[in-house]
């Protein structure tokens, strides 16, 4: 249905490289990216500052930890503490009075340096050996914010993001907030798509799939792990800005401890390792399947009259959300992304029944 | 395995679709509280006491008639020591008209002083977030209405002096959670030793502090003449049990507020017989509003959780917290009757909150537009084996000090943002 393929000929590799050859899929993002630039104007407050602006934050971070992991192959359990590192040395550069843009760029540089250095240990470790190495990463990091008053802010451990300005816009209130965020959003997403078909993407691929292979048909290894980390890390760090001048206005070190990461570490795997619409589609499972059960719950119960222990009021959502993740993932162990290809292929090929790629 | 599926997707969509606005009466004239806290992360039953105690108060008040011709309406969620999901309570609650929010929870409190100052909505950090709070001219609508950490080190400090009647030449340490939290009342405890003439030492243990087998031999090595530990949940137990295993002594161990009932139950009664702790309000069912709760609202089966847990600590903090909510509207409303209900309307009966008992639940408190914390009173409690039983009467000591330290932290939050 849909998604019609007559009458589309490649003519040449570069037409049939495209990212969309399909005009439906075309049409579908085009649709989408008109629908996120029109939405401060089309849905309630609420739902722009609360749902779309974090939705857009954590799904650029699952992007970045996707090209490690999905991309790469490698496991890494300190992203959080990567975005940490960018978060503070933007915000810290902000207030010595750098340009947001440039200060940004910079925490993109320290996370890249310092997750590159941690990169090493993938060198030598693989899998759930890496993910230790990772872990300490995350505690590490952790320690030098919360034990160097010069970083973490003192006292109070708490820095509030100085009034900034992005583009030449005033990064204040709904708007410039949500804009920002949605085009740093685009750029990644835009990068991930096409990393895919560079030559970086297929070196990664061949590493992920089986790394002495990989050596054996002339791809450095050693190199291009820590290009991947390299440019993970990057990507965290500039999203670790992003979340701290665009929502959370103010830089604590639990923001970033090993929550911030386990939960990446969920959206990409839900989400579906390696794809790009699978981070958005984690993401926003992640985030928002608690608050929406919590909500659902509270409602219905106001509602019915049905009166919870405060216990089980609080942790009834979080059985549902669990449920639903395994439920998900037994469906469908590939991931969201999955899911939706599943349904896309079907319509690809109906009325038949199977679907040929 | 398609049918599934298909089931699947439809009730996504459909749990996606329902609305989420809870209906209420449109006549009646409310204020809106907002109370999403975490019960099911961190705090867990500390959150579940404390909340009870707050929705009981709320139901006998309601009861009652409401307050100045206003009810209240508290709407509890779960936030899980999660900032999107608390920024989400925050935002949805505000759209609903919430003009107070208590989140229980020093990172979420951090998170929303930004938002709350913007927004002019009450912030209530009672123990929790930070401690320059208390400083109204700064922070107007940051609410700690509650002895701070500083106020609490403070006064323990000077229980410690009126027992040894002289604290020069004896040693003091803090056994606390490695973390901004357990650091934060050093500065006190080391201005308080210049002035009193104590040596100070410090021993931090990793968070969350289930495992501190490591620090306490060290500081049993170090005898020290009083100890202080500082922390929260799990750390509160593994830190008793510790301290017992080393043979420190019960009767020399102070905590903060942080230290309950059913911290007890977890270390054992009667090992931890002697153990001292701070209290900031009256414990057990003989405070008279505590009784009225249980005649008039557990008594009639409205009761927001188990009647057991009626008079715990935490329970009658939650009490305490609801009571001075309460008291702030009833100032609110004797002002301006008929509102328009707001935030800064609220904010008018908080800071104007005028010798405060709760019918002798609390150390009368004062609340004024510079002193967010009112006053900063509470007294030292020690634990009997079955209860805590006060070993002062409310006072309040070393406010010179702890101010020093309010307003230093206030101006640099005002001039650097830190």
């Amino acid at each position: 249905m849909f998604y019609r393929r007559a009458g589309i000929r490649h003519l040449d590799y570069r037409h049939e490289r495209q990212l969309w050859p399909l005009p439906f899929d075309r049409l579908l993002v085009g649709v989408v990216v008109a629908l996120l630039l029109a939405a401060p104007f089309l849905v309630d407050r609420l739902y722009l500052v609360a749902y779309l602006l974090p939705w857009l934050i954590w799904s650029s971070a699952a992007l970045g930890l996707n090209l490690l992991m999905g991309g790469a192959g490698q496991i890494h359990l300190g992203y959080g503490a990567v975005m940490a590192i960018g978060a503070y040395t933007g915000v810290h550069l902000v207030r010595l009075g750098a340009p947001l843009e440039l200060a940004m760029l910079a925490g993109g540089l320290a996370s890249a340096l310092i997750g590159v250095i941690f990169g090493f240990a993938a060198l030598r470790v693989k899998s759930l050996y890496l993910a230790m190495a990772t872990i300490a990463m995350q505690y590490i990091v952790d320690f030098g914010i919360t034990h160097i008053p010069g970083v973490s802010g003192g006292g109070m451990a708490s820095i509030a993001v100085p009034p900034v300005r992005f583009l030449g816009v005033r990064i204040e209130g709904d708007l410039p907030t949500y804009y920002m965020a949605l085009l740093v959003c685009a750029i990644i997403a835009m990068f991930m798509l096409n990393v895919g078909r560079s030559a970086l993407g297929r070196a990664l691929a061949a590493i992920r799939e089986r790394d002495y292979a990989a050596e054996i048909i002339g791809i450095d290894t050693f190199k291009f792990k820590l290009l991947a980390f390299w440019t993970s890390s990057f990507i965290g760090g500039v999203v670790g800005s992003v979340l701290v001048v665009c929502y959370l206005r103010s830089v604590s070190p639990e923001q970033f401890h090993l929550d911030l990461s386990v939960q990446l570490l969920a959206m990409v795997i839900v989400g579906g390792l390696g794809s790009v619409l699978g981070s958005f589609f984690g993401a926003a499972l992640v985030l928002f399947a608690p608050i929406v059960f919590d909500n659902l719950i509270g409602y219905g119960a106001d509602r019915l009259g049905i009166s919870l222990g405060a216990d089980l009021r609080a942790h009834l959502p979080l059985m549902l959300y669990g449920a639903l993740i395994i439920a998900f993932l037994v469906i469908e162990p590939l991931g969201l992304a999955k899911i939706y290809d599943n349904v896309r292929n079907y319509f690809l090929v109906w009325p038949f029944r199977t679907a040929r790629r | 395995m398609k049918l599934n599926r298909r089931t699947f997707v439809a009730g996504t969509a459909a749990t996606a679709l329902i609305g989420l606005r809870p209906a209420f009466a449109a006549d009646e004239k409310i204020v809106r509280f907002g109370m999403p806290q975490d019960f099911t992360k961190i705090y867990t039953f500390v959150t579940a006491e404390y909340s009870q105690g707050q929705r009981d108060y709320f139901s006998l008040i309601n009861a009652r008639g409401g307050v100045g011709g206003y009810k209240i309406v508290a709407d509890v969620s779960d936030h899980a020591n999660d900032l999107p999901r608390a920024i989400e309570a925050y935002e949805r609650l505000k759209r609903e008209g919430m003009v107070l929010v208590d989140p229980l929870s020093t990172p979420v409190a951090r998170a929303l002083v930004s938002r709350a100052l913007e927004d002019k909505v009450n912030l209530v950090t009672a123990f929790s977030g930070r401690s320059d709070a208390a400083d109204g001219s700064v922070f107007p609508y940051v609410m700690p209405l509650s002895p701070n950490y500083w106020t609490q080190a403070g006064l323990i400090v000077d229980f410690f002096r009126q027992q040894d009647k002289d604290l020069k030449g004896k040693k003091i340490v803090l056994v606390h959670i490695d973390t901004p939290f357990g650091k934060e009342p050093i500065p006190i405890f080391q201005a308080l030793s210049q002035k009193l003439g104590y040596t100070f030492e410090t021993f931090p243990y990793t968070p969350p502090g289930n495992d501190q087998a490591a620090i306490w031999p060290q500081v049993r090595r170090a005898k020290p003449d009083w100890v202080v530990f500082w922390g929260a949940g799990v750390g509160q137990t593994t830190a008793l049990s510790e301290a017992i295993r080393n043979g420190i002594p019960m009767d020399r161990m102070s905590s903060s507020v942080w230290l309950s009932e059913s911290d007890m139950d977890v270390v054992g009664k009667e090992a931890a017989k002697g153990v001292i702790k701070f209290e900031p309000c009256a414990g057990g069912r003989s405070p008279k509003v505590v009784a009225d709760i249980l005649k008039e609202v557990a008594g009639k089966g409205a009761g927001a959780g188990p009647e057991g847990k009626i008079g715990t600590a935490y329970y009658n903090y939650g009490v305490m917290m609801g009571a001075i909510m309460t008291e702030g509207v009833r100032v609110a409303a004797a002002k301006a009757p008929d509102g328009p209900v707001t935030g800064p309307w609220l904010n008018e009966g908080l800071t104007s909150i005028t010798d405060f008992t709760a019918e002798g639940l609390l150390p009368a408190m004062t609340v004024t537009k510079e002193d967010h914390q009112g006053g900063g009173k509470g007294r030292i409690a020690r634990w009997d084996g079955a209860k805590f039983v006060p070993q002062t009467d409310w006072f309040s000591a070393n406010q010179d000090v702890v101010w020093a330290e309010i307003k230093k932290s206030a101006e640099t939050f005002k001039t650097t943002g830190k």
